[in-house]
């Protein structure tokens, strides 16, 4: 081959090789100028200060918390959809590691990854509402209330966390080469690992729901049910396995480069969708049955009813049979689309037993504040530029050559 | 939570049994609805991912795919035996991405006989074209119509869908001796790659994404004028 | 609850040595009553005259600011809760018949297995044997899921503040400490409030409630809502009309999110064996699956 006479003066160093990728600074920078990224910049320019302005001027400055709904999006949406979404870190991992079907190994690792992000998402979610969330160490560390569901939910949150994050190190440590010891110890503790995992994810995907069980009086009877921890569990794993339908095919949309294209998608989109329909089909069983055990047929013929019936209805029974349909058919674009409007189903449902059917009958409703909604989007951005950033990097929807049969 | 009294509660668990029994009939027959296919016959034979095709495992040299079962002309060419005598050819990742978006691949008709080293096919971009350089001697046989239809699926799966020609190469062991595969394959792209890159002087504006991958059209990114100058420099056509 | 099982041994005990030591006594023994030996007030709203004489002293006590509007009577005009600087209010209540307005003091209802207290992560607020619920300031959080459990919507937040906290009235839990009375049942001029051990101002409130001449309506607010409070209440007007929620469960709090608690040293202890039983047996069949993928290739 013919070579341009050069000399050799492209910097290597190992900050422009790992971070950089490869690039010179001044280019990198330059390379971040796309539309993208000014969106999401803008996003962060005003989203950051809110919160600042948040810290400095307290909660009554930037929510709209009353005495009477002491707890709105943020625990709504970023606690609950950012845990209910995060679902298919073990849904995946038990699919691949204990199930056995290794033919899903090739999303194991972005599944676990979306759900760290989506875990770290909630955490901060919540320490932007807690009031004074200094003392975030004290039920850790000496002050037990045992007797609280939110105890138990605080420290399977903090435990899954940390497995989430041992699950991913592998990843990081393939990336920057080093540590081959510590990443093969951690490779032998997968399956450990994955059963910590759904045993954690098990426990506070239910306590989250279990925390209503305290405010009977105060939810609408159609979603106040002592089955909210089993219908929190089980709509999770939908969720979970929505996610990661709409994650992979984002990420192999906007990753393209990245991929590891032997991998075919397909039939995977597929086989979780399967799994999707069956789930949801049984859920919507249990709200029946939810609503025999309440007695409330009566209140279906409300404003409050219908809407309740088109939650279970739209978002969970027409998905439901809409994922049995596109895998019959093979129908990947609208398994797709469904398990987006699943997503959608799921934070719906979140957001209604949270905030929309709590004090459902007081005026006037809670309604979010414009720095509230400003905070959780700018967290999903952030999110969003991690996950970016790090599939960018380190070996996530690929496999690195020399680790190829190593897990 | 109000609790039942006795007699709502004989209704209300009558009701939940029935709901139990009804989901019980109705699961076996949605089971078998959600896993079943929907034409059998027509489904193409999905492959378990455990089946031996680490082969055909593209790997990431630097910032393009390297297909490991093909064996590769310096001019950015590649060769499979597909068996019988027969072979089939195509661009590599880095011609697609080198030449960037095309308007157009000219292949030569069935029946044209190429010969290694001498040009095969045309890349048409926006009124300019290049060549690029047969790896192997042979006949042309098939000619992919999909690539015909777009060019897209060469850009996207250059080592799959993406073949351009099926030749009847009776002399096809004796080519592959010229060509590179395995590690030489690897040094090579990582030149060639190292020539790009040092090509891509940091004062230069190239609008990369946060991905480190060069927008497609490498060429025209670094010489908008005289890419094609440049793409045959890389195709050696 | 431990609390309610110590209490049910104390009462129980007692219940079983008077049995034992007065068989012909004519008085009956007391019926396993929870929170018995705890210290309560018993309202009646027939002789609240409205003086407000309590949320003055109730806000000297706690080093609050001076009651609105105090002495004016336009301030019954508007429904007042609690709030962050107020930890008991008075409101009036007209009745539609015309005859004379009552007087309802409204304040935390300390009651015998507080929501608040378990649902409290950090046991910032606890229960205290004597009876006052609690606040520990330095181990709340500040996530508020006290508010979302107190049926009666009792602690408030300093949503103003930067470092803010619940607050709620306290029982005066440091001047019974002392052995004092709480400072809103030491000012009251007319009697409307009882302070005594729960156990005998039930029994108090039933011996008037079924009196001869009684006009009360036969119902204890507190006795048995959300398992029983601390303050409770009597009147002739239907309580419903007092600002009282009827739909409060007659549970206690504890109980509603009980079985979900004792679901998680059982979920701990099964779930390991059985996901290790399933992954052995997914790993057999992937075995046996790849053996016979061999065989033909031997």
């Amino acid at each position: 081959m013919r070579s341009a006479a050069h000399t050799l003066t492209a910097q290597s160093s190992w900050f422009n090789e790992k971070v950089l990728l490869g690039l010179t600074p001044k280019t990198y920078v330059r390379s971040l100028l796309t539309p993208g990224n000014l969106v999401a910049g803008l996003i962060l320019a005003i989203g950051i200060p809110v919160i600042v302005y948040r810290f400095v001027y307290g909660l009554g400055a930037a929510t709209n918390l009353t005495q009477e709904t002491p707890w709105g999006i943020w625990i709504g949406f970023d606690m609950l959809c950012g845990v209910a979404l995060a679902a298919g870190g073990f849904t995946l991992a038990s699919t691949v590691y204990i199930f056995g079907l290794k033919d899903y190994h090739a999303i194991v690792r972005p599944a676990i990854l979306t759900a760290f992000l989506g875990y770290l998402f909630a955490v901060l979610g919540l320490l932007c509402d807690l009031g004074r969330p200094w003392n975030l160490p004290i039920p850790m560390i000496y002050s037990f209330g045992t007797t609280s569901v939110m105890f138990e939910v605080g420290w399977c949150v903090m435990l899954y966390t940390t497995v989430l994050f041992l699950e991913f190190s592998p990843a990081a440590l393939e990336w920057l080469g080093i540590g081959e010891k510590l990443r093969q110890m951690l490779v032998k503790a997968t399956i450990g690992l994955t059963v910590a995992a759904v045993l954690l994810s098990t426990l506070h995907q239910s306590s989250l729901g279990a925390l209503f069980l305290l405010a009977p009086t105060k939810i609408h009877p159609l979603w106040y049910s002592p089955f909210i921890p089993v219908y929190f569990y089980i709509s999770a794993i939908a969720a979970g396995l929505s996610m990661v339908i709409v994650e992979s095919a984002l990420s192999h949309r906007a990753f393209q480069e990245r991929v590891d294209h032997h991998v075919d998608m397909a039939p995977l989109t597929v086989g979780l969708a399967r799994a999707a329909s069956v789930v949801l089909f049984s859920y919507c069983f249990l709200k029946l049955q939810g609503i025999a055990d309440g007695g409330h047929w009566a209140l279906l013929l409300t404003p409050m009813g219908y809407w309740y019936l088109f939650e279970v209805l739209g978002f969970a029974a027409v998905p439901s049979l809409l994922f049995a349909h596109g895998a019959r058919t093979r129908n990947v674009r609208l398994v797709r689309w469904t398990a987006a409007w699943t997503v959608l189903g799921v934070i719906v449902n979140r957001l209604n037993v949270s905030v929309v059917a709590m004090n459902w009958d007081l005026v006037p409703h809670y309604v979010p504040s414009w720095m509230e909604v400003m905070t959780s989007i700018t967290l999903v951005t952030m999110g969003v530029l991690i996950f970016r950033w790090i599939v960018n990097r380190m070996p996530i929807l690929r496999e690195l050559p020399q680790y190829r049969n190593a897990h | 939570m109000i609790p039942h009294d006795i007699l709502t509660l004989y209704t209300a668990k009558a009701v939940e049994y029935i709901f139990a029994l009804s989901f019980l009939f109705l699961f076996i027959p949605f089971w078998k609805y959600a896993m079943g296919e929907a034409h059998p016959a027509l489904q193409p034979a999905m492959q378990p991912a455990r089946q031996k095709i680490a082969d055909r495992v593209p790997d990431l040299v630097e910032w393009f795919r390297l297909a490991r079962d093909v064996a590769y002309h310096p001019g950015h060419a590649w060769a499979r035996a597909a068996g019988d005598g027969r072979v089939t050819v195509g661009l590599d990742d880095f011609a697609q991405k080198l030449v960037g978006p095309m308007k157009a691949i000219e292949l030569p008709p069935v029946g044209t006989r190429l010969a290694a080293g001498e040009p095969a096919w045309r890349l048409r971009v926006d009124g300019k074209a290049v060549d690029m350089i047969s790896p192997v001697d042979g006949v042309v046989t098939e000619v992919n119509p999909a690539v015909l239809a777009s060019t897209d699926v060469a850009r996207h799966d250059p080592y799959g869908e993406g073949w351009l020609l099926k030749l009847d190469a009776p002399r096809f062991e004796a080519n592959r001796r010229g060509l590179l595969t395995g590690k030489l394959a690897r040094t090579w792209l990582e030149e060639a790659t190292n020539a790009l890159r040092l090509r891509m002087a940091p004062d230069l504006g190239l609008a990369l994404q946060d991905g480190g991958m060069p927008v497609d059209g490498i060429a025209h990114a670094l010489d908008e004028e005289h890419w094609d100058e440049v793409a045959r420099e890389f195709l050696l056509s | 609850m431990k609390l309610s099982r110590r209490t049910f041994f104390k009462v129980s005990g007692a219940a079983g040595a008077m049995t034992l030591a007065s068989a012909p006594k004519a008085s009956a023994s007391p019926v396993r009553v929870p929170g018995a030996e705890m210290k309560a007030v018993l309202v009646d709203t027939t002789k609240c005259v409205g003086c407000r004489a309590c949320e003055a002293a109730c806000a000297e006590a706690n080093g609050l600011a001076e009651p609105a509007m105090a002495g004016d009577e336009r301030v019954f005009a508007a429904r007042r809760a609690t709030d962050q600087r107020t930890f008991t209010v008075v409101n009036r209540f007209e009745d539609a018949s015309g005859s004379e307005a009552r007087f309802v003091k409204r304040q935390c209802m300390h009651c015998v297995e507080p929501a608040c207290a378990s649902a409290c992560l950090a046991r910032a607020l606890d229960k205290t044997p004597g009876g006052p619920v609690v606040y520990h300031p330095d181990r709340c959080l500040g996530c508020r899921y006290c508010m979302v459990a107190c049926p009666f919507d009792v602690p408030k937040y300093e949503y103003e503040k930067a470092a803010p906290f619940v607050r709620k009235c306290t029982f005066c839990a440091e001047r019974q400490a002392t052995g004092l009375e709480p400072a809103c049942t030491t000012v009251c001029p007319s009697g409307a409030l009882t302070f005594g051990t729960r156990g005998a101002l039930l029994e108090e409130a039933k011996r008037r409630l079924y009196a001869a001449d009684a006009k009360y309506v036969p119902h204890i607010y507190g006795e048995t809502e959300a398992g029983g409070t601390s303050w409770m209440y009597i009147s002739d007007r239907p309580l419903a009309n007092l600002g009282f929620k009827d739909n409060v469960p007659h549970v206690a709090y504890s109980s509603l999110a009980q079985p979900a608690l004792a679901a998680v040293p059982f979920i701990l202890t099964l779930f390991p064996p059985l996901l290790m039983g399933l992954y052995t047996f997914s790993q057999r069949r992937a075995g046996t699956e790849a053996e016979s993928e061999e065989a033909p290739h031997a």
